[in-house]
């Protein structure tokens, strides 16, 4: 990196805050050591180079540590692992592989049993290996998809012709385009993220999204729509058509409401039709006896 | 006060170091839910001082996947380091060649990376914070991250270096804590419950490295002192939603500046009794990137979804022309 940056200007003009004192007391701080960071941090012992953290090790290694001692709520993209079976998957997260479990955690089903087949068999050639451990787990995964596929999605995971172009060869050349199972699975992922993200947005901004709602369903109740176009849905979807009857009867001497262009159709400001038989027969004829 | 219309939603936007009239903006495709993201690199012509100043474009630089924070480099004037909604934080050289770009791309985050921020003291690393859990320490001589910092529950918002101490740096997170830490030390030194709910950002006092800002989804800033974190030095309410960044200014000790989803950027002196002392209603959208310049004192930049990066002097209108 030294070769691509500009040796000028590699000290910007001094922080306003360095002009002054520190106005506290002293801090509960280790004093700083000196020389560069990756030094000192592999002086101190804690050095983990390029350490990928794969979900379950995620999980494993939080537990302990939450200040909150209540349990996190799941992730949007997390879905619970319905296809089990193979959700022992820690056991194989080795090395490069446990960044294919962890990238497609979200597909669940998918990436949760890849995570275990993949990273084993063939997740150590890919340095990044997000992909190979999506399409490898969907082929082992064969509770899902069954064996048929797990040949030719095999060739995938091991960062074939068809492996993601590497993101850390901003040289490379494109790689070729993905077949039909690939764009598929790419889809797919596409979908996880998408609501993650909304989820996420959601998640930083409850208020606002209730706010929104609720003017949302404001705004349909005002204009009156909501329950009768509710309702007429409803009973569309099951196959009954709710026409605009006449409700009314023609008024008297062909009475016209005043919202009423069409006649004698009244529906709420018209008056109301008398009875067609006398309120005095009402009760029949037993009334008089 | 000067404008500029981005095609994408604003996440960030910071001052260079270096250059009083240079500024870097992160924006994303879509509000950052789906499709690409920019990098934009912009001049503020001529000067910051000359009343009739306009905004330029110098260069961009496309991502496949929204850019959500970036930093300068205090070593490097003309690098930056993008945090990619991919997973990835990508190092760009405004010196090279936009083909030449990005120099890197250190693809180590299995979820979102939500910020990246650059050691002030030491000037050869930087932490990216994510939604996979973790925060990365990285240095520009390794193509790895050295380190990673596994303690949060959930995920990690913001991860800010002390601006006067070189191995200690905090971090906020969704599990509704913040967490002090030291490089050299395997765990976090410190845990704040500091909210009840989620915290989305965190700052330190650059005129006193034991007290940090947290700001929250309960809609409220609280100013801690690290050495009796039982207490909050400082509640300051204020904003009517989420308070998405927190920033300590670095000419005034006491000053803070916040956006929040109400469309505000707000300024607060914690240590006054009305501590509200400045509100700009600018954005007509969330109002999520927002820093103050090192180099030149009292002025701002807000970024929102509203595609517009604003930049003004404290006291005036952003929208003046």
């Amino acid at each position: 990196m030294a070769s691509n940056s500009p040796a000028s200007g590699s000290n910007p003009p001094i922080k306003p805050w360095e002009r002054a004192g520190s106005s506290s007391g002293p801090a509960p701080f280790k004093p700083p050591s000196a020389g560069s960071t990756s030094d000192i941090v592999e002086a101190s012992g804690t050095a983990k180079p390029g350490e990928i953290v794969s979900t379950a090790e995620r999980n494993a290694s939080t537990v302990n540590t939450n200040a909150l001692g209540r349990p996190m709520p799941t992730r949007p993209w997390e879905q619970q692992q319905s296809y089990g079976g193979y959700g022992s998957s820690l056991n194989y997260n080795t090395g490069y592989g446990t960044g294919m479990y962890g990238s497609y955690g979200g597909l669940g089903s998918y990436g949760g049993l890849g995570g275990s087949y993949d990273s084993g068999l063939y997740g150590n050639n890919m340095y990044r290996g997000g992909y190979s451990g999506l399409y490898g787990g969907g082929m082992n995964g064969g509770g899902m998809y069954g064996g048929g596929f797990g040949g030719p999605m095999g060739g995938y995971g091991m960062g074939g012709p068809y492996g993601e172009h590497d993101p850390n060869n901003p040289f490379g050349a494109p790689s070729s385009p993905p077949s039909f199972w690939v764009s598929l699975m790419r889809v797919m992922q596409g979908v996880v993220t998408f609501f993650g993200r909304v989820a996420m947005l959601i998640d930083q901004n409850t208020q606002a999204f209730h706010m929104f709602m609720t003017a949302l369903l404001q705004l349909f109740d005002r204009s009156g729509l909501l329950y009768g176009e509710l309702a007429r849905f409803v009973l569309r979807l099951l196959g009954i058509r709710a026409k605009r009857k006449k409700v009314q009867p023609p008024g008297p001497h062909g009475l016209q409401g005043p919202h009423n262009p069409h006649g004698n159709q009244n529906y709420i400001e018209g008056p109301k039709a008398p009875p067609s038989v006398g309120w005095d027969n009402l009760w029949g004829d037993n009334a008089n006896n | 006060m000067p404008v500029f219309k981005a095609p994408f939603n604003g996440y960030s936007v910071k001052f260079s170091p270096f250059y009083e009239s240079q500024l870097a903006v992160a924006t994303a495709q879509n509000f950052g839910i789906l499709g690409n993201g920019r990098l934009h690199v912009l001049q503020l012509s001529p000067t910051p001082s000359n009343p009739s100043q306009s905004i330029t474009e110098i260069s961009s630089f496309d991502t496949a996947d929204g850019v959500y924070d970036c930093c300068w480099s205090e070593s490097h004037d003309s690098l930056i380091v993008a945090a990619v909604a991919d997973g990835s934080v990508k190092l760009y050289d405004l010196s090279l060649p936009p083909t030449a770009n990005p120099i890197r791309s250190l693809h180590e985050h299995t979820r979102e990376v939500h910020s990246v921020d650059y050691n002030v003291v030491r000037k050869d690393s930087f932490l990216s914070s994510s939604w996979d859990d973790t925060i990365k320490l990285w240095t520009v001589d390794r193509p790895a991250s050295v380190r990673t910092f596994k303690e949060h529950a959930y995920c990690v918002y913001s991860a800010a270096w002390n601006p006067r101490h070189a191995d200690v740096f905090a971090s906020a997170s969704g599990d509704c804590t913040a967490r002090i830490w030291d490089v050299r030390e395997p765990g976090s030194t410190m845990i704040l419950p500091a909210h009840e709910f989620e915290i989305l950002s965190c700052d330190w006092n650059k005129y006193d490295d034991c007290v940090i800002a947290t700001a929250s989804v309960d809609k409220s800033i609280k100013v801690w002192d690290v050495r009796s974190f039982r207490v909050p030095v400082a509640v300051l309410n204020g904003h009517g939603y989420a308070v998405r960044k927190v920033k300590f200014s670095p000419h005034r000790g006491s000053v803070i500046a916040s956006c929040s989803y109400d469309m505000t950027v707000c300024l607060w002196d914690y240590m006054v009794e009305d501590s509200l002392i400045g509100r700009y209603d600018h954005h007509t959208e969330f109002a999520v990137g927002l820093d103050m310049s090192v180099l030149v004192d009292g002025l701002l930049a807000s970024t929102g979804w509203d595609e517009l990066v604003y930049v003004w002097q404290h006291g005036m209108d952003p929208r003046a022309p």
